[in-house]
């Protein structure tokens, strides 16, 4: 675990795929890619990416990391599984599209992204309450742009919101939440922090 | 069939859903379970499963940690198999158990996380999905057995969508109890109710996930085709295990007959609610007919009790 | 031979579907009333051992020497219709009329009377053919040169019970493997680099008592043929002359010269080196750059370093992918913390290098397609990535290592071409090759084109004096009149069938193997050691007993010259595919038996037919021809000649029979030994007697040939191509004569080709010739 993140100056680096196959969730299958393109073909909204499956692999090969981190494919994912099933060489592509998105958040490539901002919302939710509270992760989410387009987003779903209430599909009163609140969130805290701890050993060594 | 064995208990994972937008897949198996002879007891305390996008809000080991907090909890229950109804839930926590199981260093790391709470998984668990042991632990003859009401003329798309198959139906961990593109277990289902289960090619096309909550304006495409398949299919209702799809599927018919001068209405249930109706229980406590949306006239007879 | 008397019988058969066919009773009548054939019989199966007794009984009683066996194809059931001193002359009534026309029709019998007409023709013009070798025959095998490839196939011809004599032009056998650090896998799993065995493979030959290696030896003469080659060596001053059986040449290959790929950066850097030069780096522990001694931690291969490139080699080595695959994997494997990347264009790991190849891939070297545009002085890398679609820079690595393709040596670059007359050789080149040869114009006023491939493509015919890329001279130097070299492939590799003939040179009795025949691993060419040694033997042994090599083994026919009309035109010499006619010193041909092949390639060459094979002659064929009843243009039925190659145009009409393919019955089918034996004479023989059309159905030509004797379909396509004028001259259409080429697996493609024929024919018309 020895490859260090390229630092930008390079268009193309080549210490990048290796840093991707050692420190992306998948990645260390990444080599196995011969570039058949099923993923890309199998991708149901592929032509809203910038950069299809098969070629951001490509890409990561070619060492270009800023390209790589900032395609908005890493947004776009559905993760319907379809490129993983159908990779005949057994490439866990979902998961390492997400954990290219995970990397690119972590790494600061991201903070304005519509993905980034829901995945921070949930996450709130997650560790205040231990569940999704899927009335208040929207909220949060509409609200992460700003009031006003908070509240035109939310009125923009209104109907839906509406439906929801009137079938008893949306719950109103407090949130729910587990009971031990403290013990899931030290538990989040302590894995964090062993994540970050890892990380740290990776670079240095 | 195992279920003329000593009764196994499985420890039931409802997910965040089932509290709020699918409250009616919750009911609706709580209602079947039982009826298809399994016994089964709410996971206690349960926690959000991490969702597709907890990896990039929290990070990949916090949300492995949810998974981990989850199934020491379910040890505890002295149970052998954890089982869900959301797809969603069922990939997080089962991909999650394989991963810890085949891994040591990574169960270490999520045991020094648990230690904080005084919790530990012992990795012993099997995660599975509510269709997967309906397959193969009941079995489509003895959901035939039990159906009084058969749901006779009703036709019905079965919509199986992503994550509830893909990637681990045909896994020996996944239970190989289907194939991922070609499923016919929802068809097997429906048949089995009485009803009468259309060809439906785009049953494993992608809803758009969480992308259509985020950004609906990418893929209300995606959930036109399906739509559009199942109209013309001549479906009068549309059947799914997921609670994303039936939601997404659901709510964004509205829209998707603005934007594309569309004219559907069409139904978006549960399996598990058709079930509940053919084996004669109640059509709303216990199949949760009426948290429907979209409504229809067949629908509607079908929330009405005999 | 003068006196013999031929006395042929004809036995008929009746199974098979023949019986139910055609009237046996109106083919008894043909042989006996009609064509007086002393002896008539029939028989329900002809092929039982009660009809083989009948045969039998008629050859013992002397009552026959030549049966005409009535009945299948003569491909079919060869064991049983062999005897003792008579090989039967075939009439096939079986699978060329039973099984691929209509039973009981008019048609259908006109046909099997046609075709037993013919085989009787046949049979009254054949000689039995018997061959008396003279001399001492040797049964020493040569093996020039003494690396894997060469060393393999003196063990292997030892082993069988063969002396060897194994002649390496270095001071020391082994050859390139000396250098290996390790190989590619060839044992399973295939998918670690292995240990180098050449010490062990070096101590087995040296073990071996019925070897005898010649180092810092070179052949300097070689005459004679299979079975009696006089050799002449050269060992230092000492000259030596030895006769040898076969000559198995194993001269193996070199690497291209990377000094011609300065815009990769050869030249620029000593840290760009070949994939051969790695070798040696590799050998020597941690892999360290040259210019500072600095570890290598960023090392990137370029493969196809001139290869598959028109100024370069046009071609692909198969085995520099492979190779890099292994160093990667022993790069890696020394430092894991090392980038290792691939460009590559195509990357080709045939067979278990796939294996290999993925070994690579999960250790984590990173493979690109790309093709590289240029490495500067100091590692500056830039390539178009084909994937891409776009032009990538790359930062500049610690090492560039290039896999540079394999040449053959097919020449020997050590000796002065002009000595044993290597402008002889590009003339050699397979005459139908579509391909131009790779060559590079040398322009003497402007040295710097040299320095820049790819701005100095001039082709052959440019008209600039060409370089040809086989630079040297002969390999063992042949004493004969086509050249002192073992023809060659346009792209330099000897001329041989990879497929279906490999290791058969166009000079009978030597056999190339190894990287001298195409590119290949020491895997494959230890394999193909061991086949080309075996040839050698079956050489050695054949020649021995004056029979033929491949593709007509065991023939003892050969051909005869009636010097008393030849009239030198030299035709027979030159267009032998084998350079197995040579000349006295009268200019007359002289055949040297055991090189010939017995294709009739000179028989069809010669302009004055004096030329023949005792059981295969333009007399005799023109008599089978003579004996085919043609119609009056009045009964509306035409007549189509087939003359059909017996390599595989032949067998894939008994197939289109085998399926029960039917095709139109207008067609008359004489089966000739090669394309190249067709003399022009039974094409105006059979234009006279009326026919209608004329198709000459015979393998491929070409670079991608399929001849069995290489150049023969190609010379009958030449041939054929004068044909036209005379035709014109006749005032008869061009499209009379056809020439289609037919592979063994085209039995389903067979209707169509004739059926399409016989409508052309009957569109155009009768033969205004008919019943003159």
């Amino acid at each position: 675990m020895a490859t260090p993140l390229p630092d930008s100056s390079q268009k193309y680096d080549l210490g990048f795929a290796r840093w991707v196959y050692e420190n992306v969730k998948g990645g260390d299958q990444l080599s196995m890619c011969m570039q058949c393109g099923a993923c890309s073909g199998s991708c149901p909204i592929g032509t809203d990416m910038d950069h299809g499956p098969r070629k951001l692999i490509m890409m990561i090969r070619a060492g270009m990391k800023d390209t790589v981190l900032r395609s908005n494919t890493l947004w776009n994912c559905t993760s319907c599984y379809r490129c993983t099933v159908r990779c005949p060489r057994g490439i866990p592509v979902t998961s390492i599209v997400q954990g290219l998105a995970a990397k690119a958040v972590s790494l600061g490539y991201a903070d304005e992204v519509v993905t980034s901002r829901f995945a921070r919302s949930f996450w709130w939710s997650v560790t205040h309450f231990g569940r999704t509270d899927e009335r208040l992760v929207t909220a949060k989410f509409y609200f992460s742009f700003g009031l006003a387009e908070g509240i035109k987003r939310g009125l923009g779903n209104l109907k839906i919101a509406l439906d929801l209430i009137l079938k008893g599909r949306m719950h109103l009163g407090l949130p729910h939440k587990v009971s031990d609140t403290g013990g899931l969130q030290a538990i989040l805290e302590k894995a964090a922090e062993i994540e970050a701890r890892d990380q740290l050993g990776e670079d240095k060594s | 069939m195992n279920s003329k064995d000593a009764r196994k208990k499985y420890v039931y994972y409802p997910g965040c859903s089932s509290q709020g937008s699918s409250k009616h897949l919750d009911e609706s198996l709580r209602a079947i379970i039982p009826e298809l002879g399994l016994e089964m007891e709410e996971l206690d305390d349960w926690n959000c499963c991490g969702a597709s996008v907890g990896n990039i809000g929290g990070g990949p080991l916090p949300t492995t940690a949810l998974t981990g907090r989850n199934l020491a909890k379910a040890e505890t229950q002295h149970a052998t198999d954890v089982i869900t109804g959301c797809a969603a839930c069922y990939l997080n926590t089962h991909g999650a158990n394989e991963r810890i199981k085949a891994d040591v260093a990574l169960q270490n790391k999520v045991n020094e996380s648990l230690a904080v709470a005084d919790l530990s998984y012992e990795a012993s668990l099997q995660v599975r999905h509510a269709c997967e042991v309906i397959v193969n632990e009941v079995g489509i003859d003895k959901i035939k057995e039990r159906v009084t009401q058969p749901l006779d003329g009703l036709k019905v798309a079965g919509y199986v969508g992503c994550q509830t198959v893909r990637p681990f139906a045909n896994t020996e961990s996944g239970g190989n109890y289907d194939t991922f593109d070609d499923p016919e277990f929802l068809d097997q289902f429906a048949e089995a109710c009485g009803a009468e289960a259309v060809d439906f090619n785009v049953k494993t096309s992608c809803c758009g996930g969480s992308i259509s909550v985020i950004s609906p304006e990418k893929t209300l495409h995606l959930i036109k085709e399906i739509l559009q398949a199942a109209e013309d299919a001549g479906a009068d209702v549309i059947s799914t295990p997921c609670p994303l799809c039936q939601t997404n599927v659901e709510m964004y018919q509205a829209e998707i007959n603005k934007k594309f001068g569309t004219d559907f209405n069409l139904p978006v249930v549960f399996y598990s609610q058709l079930m509940a109706k053919a084996f004669g229980l109640d059509g709303r406590k216990d199949a949760g007919l009426h948290r429907n949306t979209v409504r229809s006239e067949k629908l509607d007879i079908l929330v009405q009790n005999a | 031979m003068s006196d013999y008397i031929t006395r042929t019988g004809v036995y008929l058969c009746q199974g098979c579907g023949i019986g139910d066919a055609v009237s046996v009773d109106a083919l008894e009548q043909i042989a006996s009333t009609e064509l007086k054939v002393p002896i008539c019989r029939r028989h329900d199966f002809l092929c039982s051992n009660e009809g083989r007794a009948l045969i039998d009984a008629d050859l013992v009683g002397g009552d026959v020497n030549q049966p005409i066996v009535a009945a299948c194809s003569p491909r079919a059931m060869t064991d049983r219709f062999t005897f003792d001193g008579a090989t039967a002359v075939r009439a096939n009534l079986r699978e060329q009329v039973a099984w691929s026309q209509p039973a009981g029709e008019e048609d259908t019998q006109m046909l099997a009377d046609d075709n037993l007409r013919m085989a009787i023709a046949q049979a009254t013009e054949t000689l039995p053919a018997s061959a008396e070798p003279e001399g001492e025959y040797s049964r020493t095998l040569l093996v020039l040169g003494a690396g894997t490839t060469g060393l393999t196939a003196a063990l292997e011809a030892a082993r069988t019970g063969y002396e060897v004599l194994l002649v390496e032009q270095q001071d020391h056998v082994g050859g390139w493997a000396n250098k290996w650090s390790k190989t590619m896998p060839h044992l399973p799993p295939y998918r670690d680099p292995q240990a180098n065995s050449t010490d062990e493979l070096i101590a087995a030959t040296e073990a071996e008592p019925a070897i005898t290696i010649l180092t810092g030896a070179l052949v300097t003469k070689t005459e004679g043929g299979p079975g009696k080659f006089t050799v002449t060596i050269e060992l230092g001053d000492e000259s030596r002359t030895e006769h040898v059986g076969a000559i198995v040449v194993a001269t193996g290959w070199r690497p291209y010269d990377a000094g011609k790929l300065s815009h990769l950066g050869y030249g620029q850097s000593t840290d760009v080196v070949t994939g051969v030069e790695l070798e040696e780096m590799l050998g020597e522990g941690p892999l360290q750059r040259k210019s500072d001694d600095k570890p290598a931690k960023t090392v990137v291969f370029v493969q196809c370093a001139g290869s598959l490139d028109p100024d370069h080699l046009p071609y692909c080595s198969s085995v520099c992918c492979g190779v890099s695959i292994k160093q990667a994997l022993q790069i890696i494997r020394a430092d894991p913390g090392a980038n290792v990347y691939i460009l590559f264009q195509e990357l080709r790991t045939p067979g278990t290098a796939e294996e290999f190849y993925r070994q690579a891939q999960e250790a984590g070297i990173v493979f690109i397609k790309g093709k590289v545009r240029s490495v500067s002085a100091d590692l500056g890398l830039v390539y178009d990535d084909m994937l891409l679609g776009e032009e990538v820079s790359l930062q500049n690595p610690d090492l560039v290592v290039l896999a540079t393709g394999m040449v053959p040596n097919s020449t020997n670059p050590h000796i002065d071409p002009a000595e044993t007359g290597a402008d002889q050789l590009v003339s050699d080149v397979n005459p139908n090759a579509p391909l131009p040869l790779a060559i590079r114009v040398i322009d003497n006023n402007d040295d710097k084109s040299k320095s820049e491939p790819g701005e100095n493509t001039e082709a052959v015919n440019g008209g600039a004096a060409a370089e040809p890329v086989l630079p040297g001279g002969a390999l063992l130097n042949l004493q004969y009149v086509q050249g002192p070299h073992i023809p060659i492939l346009t792209d330099g590799f000897s001329d041989s069938h990879y497929l279906c003939f490999p290791y058969e040179t166009r000079r009978t009795g030597i056999y190339t193997c190894g990287p001298v025949r195409r590119p290949m691993n020491m895997a494959e060419a230890a394999e193909d050691a061991a086949g080309a040694a075996l040839k050698a033997i079956q050489a050695i042994e054949g020649a021995a007993r004056g029979a033929a090599m491949h593709p007509r083994v065991g023939d003892l026919s050969f051909p005869k010259f009636g010097l008393d009309i030849c009239t030198k035109c030299r035709r027979c010499t030159i267009e032998c595919p084998f350079g197995a006619i040579e000349e006295d010193e009268r200019q007359f041909p002289i055949l040297i038996e055991s090189r010939c092949r017995r294709c009739g390639t000179c028989m069809g060459a010669c302009p004055v037919r004096t030329i023949s094979f005792d059981n295969y002659s333009p007399h005799m064929v023109s008599e089978m021809i003579a004996a085919i009843e043609v119609p009056d243009e009045f009964s509306e039925k035409p007549r189509i000649l087939i003359f059909a190659c017996e390599n595989d145009a032949y067998p894939a009409l008994d197939m289109a029979g085998l399926n029960r393919y039917q095709y139109s019955a207008f067609v008359r089918i004489i089966p000739v030994r090669c394309l190249g034996s067709i003399n022009l004479l039974w094409i105006s023989t059979a234009l006279e007697k009326g026919f209608d059309g004329i198709m000459l159905m015979g393998c491929k030509s070409g670079d991608d040939y399929q001849c069995h004797y290489i150049k023969g379909s190609g010379l009958a396509k030449e041939r054929l191509s004068k044909v036209g004028e005379t035709l014109k001259s006749l005032m008869l259409e061009e499209e009379r004569v056809t020439l289609e080429e037919v592979s063994i697996a085209d039995s389903g493609r067979i209707p169509e080709v004739i059926n399409g024929f016989v409508e052309t024919i009957e569109a155009i018309g009768f033969n205004p010739f008919k019943g003159f």
